[in-house]
């Protein structure tokens, strides 16, 4: 284990790029289970497993030739539905918030054996023509996959708050969330919005399996690396607001980036889960 | 389910059937079997320890923890560091794992338990993340360095013929002192409190169960025993590594057979522990580890949507013959004696004239919202004080201020010349202060009975389960409900349940009770039959104050009345005298009208 | 315009209402009055579809809609301003006002809607971007009232709108709900403050402990024993 020593600018900023990169993608597969967790107070530990499928339904049409990009295409239609299915499973049984959580970890399981089963445990990349490519920004280099999914990201926040602030149904979503009984009684059908909703919800997942695929390699343990830090990215960030996995994730990506150059890799979970520590005793409040 | 239906003879039988069955198991590599089954049989009991010490929190307080891997991992890390580094004989550091376990326990909890907000699923994020920070401390520093420890090269102790079977009998010890302590647990006071936490653990600490005490109590024995686990463990698989350890599997797998077994119960846990073991083992030994682990979730979702309370209560559901009934249902209380051992004070209409509770200048503000702008009242012993006003003017909110529900923002509380103030609700209770809730809230996983034992326990100070439910089906028999004693408190009609509500607030012998619109939602005969036993509440020595709207059990019962209004008092005095006065009437009716008809006399 | 026969509605094993039954005119600003825990709540969350019935049956513009799902209800014409006023307190209070008129036959009159409120309450008009939740609770009352007018609803339901606050209040508010009135809205007003409804109302209707026990013209009310013993015990 290195010591502390301080890196060189340009080092330093490669890491902050690199952190900004990685926290984009926390704030998209945030996004999803923070809108399932704050609007629909349903904590949906599958998300993950629905981001990796989707990851590895990419990488498999990309070997069929699909270009990963349009495989969203085929993918987000397939996980609205799945992710409308499951909350009509969940609602069906008037499922509490606590035992969602166990129900969907139970999912996870099984997607993940599905997974095992289909692709081995081996590693998998996904070889894409966006892969190949990467630019140079002064001293900086800003690889095409990443940078895709900052756009993705940027730009599927940004609409979902736009939706969330400035549309009507955006509008019944959050009022139903405060107070189902009287959002029901001006003729929100919360049911119907609920479905959407979630299948919304899994689509974004499904969207971040695409831009897992492009950058990193896949390997069915992968799931769950991803869930400590993205938890923390949903609560910095505050439950059921667009934008908040995306900053807190950026927020997270970019500190991890630096305690990773200044100390050593093997150090970096400790920033977002002592975060989410810290939140949770400080101001329980802000979180539900 | 919960105590409530052990007979005195098993409560003796248990404990000798668990000790005989672990003598009994402890003979089995004397059978010579393949090390497989040796393997197989330690990692059933291995995780029995886990699933069972778990449950002894999270089951049976309900806060349930992700964060048991942190526990299991300090004791295996405990246990490495020591043999490998410091060449310590491998039993001695079993009883230091667990301590150390243990006080990392208490230490987060100490902490944790404090914070209001943190319960339910923020609890187990709490603890999940406390988990990965403390693996990546331990990765990063000496204690792992990222290499993992090796144990080779420390020796097995000689316990059993083969080294394998050692292991097999120290978690056999592990798990027979584990499933003894889950059952010690369970029948004991101490038991009945964290189930009554689980159940509404605000309804707990005001009834005088220590919450925060026993939260730390129940962590803490469950650290060690996963750290006494974790110490074994270290040895069996001789090379440690963070990844085994300081992850979500450990968590969730222990929540999984809790869950599947049933963790309301003491064996629960334990059965899940078996049935999920053998089922991954069966499955891994096939070479279908895979789709073991897919078994797993299906069996998980299958549980949380059919049987959330697990296979045993279940099971138990099935084969329990219907709890035996008292002829007829609950008969009029005029035909019940009071209890034995109350002083049976002569039934005095009249106080009798010391102050019983003092309160002056009491405030409470939520959020800027003033429900309580300064009042004064005295409360004489003896006496049935009637708290009127309109809603909204602060007496529900007075009630719970004084009983410790909630903290005044200002003001002086003073009770038997104690002062009360910002003390925790339980001391409050502890102190002869009972409360009923205005929509009731009994603990809804126990028996009627065990609702009211409980409260003899806590609130009453009486140490021995058994004797506390003998002293509380004689409240149940003031209350006129001892013929639902074996009933959950679901099956009552509104009616009966404001009934256990009294009996509840009865059984901690208070000398002040405080009654929440006791009498709401109940029909005319009903009210009456309430009356009644208020008044014989009194009669038997209790100073009572109660809220209430229904004018004529206000008119019959009360000695004295203070209105409320807008948090401030408004009026005090005899009932008839005060409901006729100018302003109590415009707090009322929004305006004297000065068209109502004179009113008739007032009826005694 | 709105009928109810035998309506009982029970909480679990607790009867709330033990078969109720009443009638508003078109036109008409009607009262239900009673004590605390008489069950006045639960008869307007039930007209409303936030409560579920028993038995019984509700009748609005001859059209039996006891049985329809709980969002159904606004769209039948019939809107609430609940006890304790429920707003969505996170959400601004033009937002409130705009869920109001959520629904599409409201939506598109929602300008309209939006001025003839304003024009009611005055107050209002800098307060639309400020959160509900900070707002008075007399300013709170009129931001309930003006939603709901904001449905354009034929049947204002209003559950003890005097709740918590000062009597100066209450009376604007009555006023206000009176002007509403005088404008052709039917309404049924449910009241703990027991004058000032009877102030406002043409009929009225007595409930103690889930049953009607008298209705009749206010003034004949006012002066019979049921209500001087239902509230004051006297």
């Amino acid at each position: 284990m290195s010591g502390f020593a301080l890196p060189s600018a340009t080092l330093l900023s490669q890491s902050v790029l690199s952190g900004i990169f990685v926290g984009a993608l926390y704030g998209l597969l945030g996004l999803g289970l923070s809108l399932s967790w704050g609007l629909l107070r349903l904590i949906n530990l599958a998300h993950f497993a629905f981001a990796f499928l989707a990851a590895y339904l990419c990488y498999q049409m990309a070997a069929f030739g699909v270009d990963p990009l349009l495989s969203l295409a085929v993918l987000v239609p397939l996980f609205f539905s799945i992710g409308a299915a499951l909350h009509w499973l969940m609602a069906r049984f008037s499922v509490t918030p606590f035992n969602s959580l166990l129900l969907t970890f139970g999912l996870t399981g099984i997607i993940e054996a599905i997974i095992q089963t289909i692709w081995t445990a081996d590693f998998r990349k996904l070889e894409s023509v966006y892969g190949e490519h990467k630019f140079k920004i002064g001293v900086l280099y800003v690889p095409v996959p990443e940078l895709i999914t900052l756009v993705l990201a940027v730009a599927l926040s940004f609409a979902v708050w736009a939706v969330l602030r400035y549309t009507d149904l955006g509008k019944a979503m959050r009022a139903a969330a405060e107070d189902a009984p009287i959002a029901s009684a001006f003729g929100v059908n919360q049911k119907r919005n609920a479905l959407l909703l979630a299948g919304t919800c899994a689509a974004l997942a499904s969207v971040a399996g695409v831009c897992l695929a492009l950058s990193f390699t896949l390997a069915p343990s992968q799931m769950y690396a991803w869930i400590g830090v993205v938890f923390a990215a949903v609560m910095l960030g505050g439950l059921g607001r667009a934008l908040g996995p995306l900053v807190a994730g950026t927020l997270i990506g970019v500190s991890e980036a630096i305690t990773m150059a200044v100390t050593s890799p093997s150090w970096a979970p400790i920033v977002s889960f002592s975060l989410l520590i810290a939140i949770l005793v400080l101001r329980p409040g802000r979180a539900t | 389910m919960k105590s409530g239906h052990v007979k005195s003879g098993t409560m003796k039988r248990t404990p000798l059937i668990i000790l005989a069955a672990g003598i009994a198991l402890a003979f089995v590599p004397k059978l010579g079997l393949p090390a497989f089954y040796d393997s197989l049989l330690y990692l059933m009991l291995h995780w029995i320890v886990l699933a069972t010490s778990w449950n002894i929190l999270s089951g049976y307080t309900g806060y349930f923890s992700f964060g048991h891997g942190a526990f299991f991992g300090a004791g295996l890390y405990t246990t490495s560091t020591l043999l490998a580094r410091y060449d310590w004989p491998f039993l001695a550091t079993l009883p230091v794992a667990a301590l150390v376990a243990a006080v990392l326990g208490v230490a987060l909890g100490a902490v944790v338990f404090r914070v209001k907000g943190v319960r339910g699923e923020l609890f187990a994020l709490l603890t999940l993340a406390i988990t990965f920070v403390i693996g990546t401390i331990v990765v990063n520093t000496p204690l792992d360095g990222g290499q993992g420890v090796s144990l080779s090269a420390v020796p097995v102790p000689a316990i059993g013929p083969t080294q394998s079977s050692t292991f097999y009998l120290l978690a056999l010890a592990a798990a027979t002192l584990t499933m003894l302590t889950a059952w010690g647990i369970y029948v004991s006071k101490f038991g009945a409190g964290l189930f009554a936490i689980h159940d509404d653990e605000d309804a707990a600490e005001v009834m005088g169960v220590p919450t925060y005490r026993y939260k730390l109590v129940a962590l803490a024995i469950s650290c060690a025993l996963a750290g006494v686990a974790g110490g074994i463990h270290a040895m069996f698989l001789s090379y440690v590594t963070v990844g085994e350890v300081f992850t979500i599997t450990v968590p969730l797998t222990v929540v999984l057979m809790s869950v599947l077994g049933g963790s309301r119960h003491w064996a629960g846990p334990a059965i899940g522990a078996v049935a999920i073991t053998a089922l991954l083992y069966s499955f891994t030994a096939a070479n279908h580890a895979i789709a073991g682990k897919a078994m797993v979730g299906v069996i998980l979702i299958a549980a949380i949507l059919f049987m959330p309370d697990g296979i045993l209560l279940r099971l138990q559901a099935l084969f329990k013959r219907a709890p035996k009934l008292a002829p007829g249902t609950a008969h009029p209380p005029s035909k019940i004696a009071t209890p034995s051992g109350t002083p049976s004070a002569p039934p005095s209409t009249a106080a009798s004239g010391d102050v019983l509770l003092r309160v002056r200048g009491l405030q409470k503000s939520f959020k800027g919202v003033r429900a309580l702008a300064g009042v004064d009242v005295d409360v004489r012993r003896g006496e049935i004080l009637g708290l009127l006003g309109p809603n909204g003017s602060g007496k529900s909110t007075f009630i719970n201020v004084v009983s410790g529900h909630y903290v005044p923002t200002a003001g002086e509380i003073v009770f038997e010349g104690r002062d009360l103030g910002g003390l925790a609700a339980h001391r409050i209770a502890g102190a002869g202060i009972a409360r009923t809730y205005q929509i009731p809230r009994p603990f809804a996983h126990m028996s009627v009975l065990d609702n009211v034992a409980l409260a003899t326990m806590f609130g009453g100070a009486v140490g021995d389960p058994a004797e506390a439910r003998k002293r509380a089906m004689t409240w149940l028999e003031f209350t006129g409900l001892h013929g639902k004693a074996a009933a959950r408190p679901d099956d009552l009609n509104l009616h009966q349940r404001k009934f256990l509500e009294l009996a509840r607030a009865l059984a901690s012998r208070p000398r002040l009770v405080l009654l929440d619109e006791v009498l709401c939602g109940l029909t005319p005969s009903e009210i009456d039959d309430a009356v009644a036993l208020i008044r014989r509440i009194r009669d038997q020595g209790s100073t009572i104050v109660f809220v209430e709207h229904v004018m004529r059990a206000v008119m019959a019962l009360t000695d004295r009345v203070v209105v409320f209004n807008h948090g401030e008092l408004l009026a005090e005095g005899s009932a008839t005298e005060v409901m006729q006065r100018a302003a109590v009437m415009t707090a009322y009716l929004g305006k004297a009208h000065v068209v109502l008809p004179t009113p008739q006399a007032a009826h005694a | 315009m709105l009928e109810l026969h035998d309506l009982q509605v029970a909480y679990g094993a607790a009867p709330a209402l033990w078969g109720v039954s009443l009638q508003v005119r078109t036109g008409e600003l009607l009262c239900v009055v009673g004590p605390n825990g008489a069950g006045k709540t639960t008869l307007i969350n039930a007209i409303a579809g936030i409560q579920r019935t028993r038995a019984g049956r509700i009748l609005f513009e001859g059209r039996d809609i006891t049985a329809l799902p709980p969002h159904r209800f606004c769209e039948a014409g019939i809107a609430i301003v609940p006890e304790g006023r429920r707003l969505f307190t996170g959400m601004s209070v033009l937002e409130n006002l705009e869920l109001g008129s959520y629904l599409p036959a409201a939506k598109t009159q929602r300008k309209q809607s939006l001025e003839a409120a304003l024009a009611l309450f005055p107050v209002l008009k800098e307060k639309l971007a400020s959160r509900a939740g900070e707002l008075s609770g007399g300013q709170q009352q009129m931001v309930a009232i003006a939603r709901a007018l904001m449905a354009r609803p034929r049947l204002l339901l209003l559950d003890e709108p005097s709740l918590g606050l000062s009597p100066r209040i209450v009376h604007d508010m009555f006023a206000a709900i009176r002007r509403i009135n005088a404008e052709g809205m039917s309404v049924l007003l449910v009241e703990q403050n027991v004058v000032m409804a009877m102030e406002v109302s043409s009929r009225a209707y007595v409930l103690e402990e889930g049953r009607i026990v008298a209705d009749g013209a206010p003034d004949d009310l006012l002066a019979r024993p049921e209500i001087q013993r239902a509230y004051l015990g006297v």
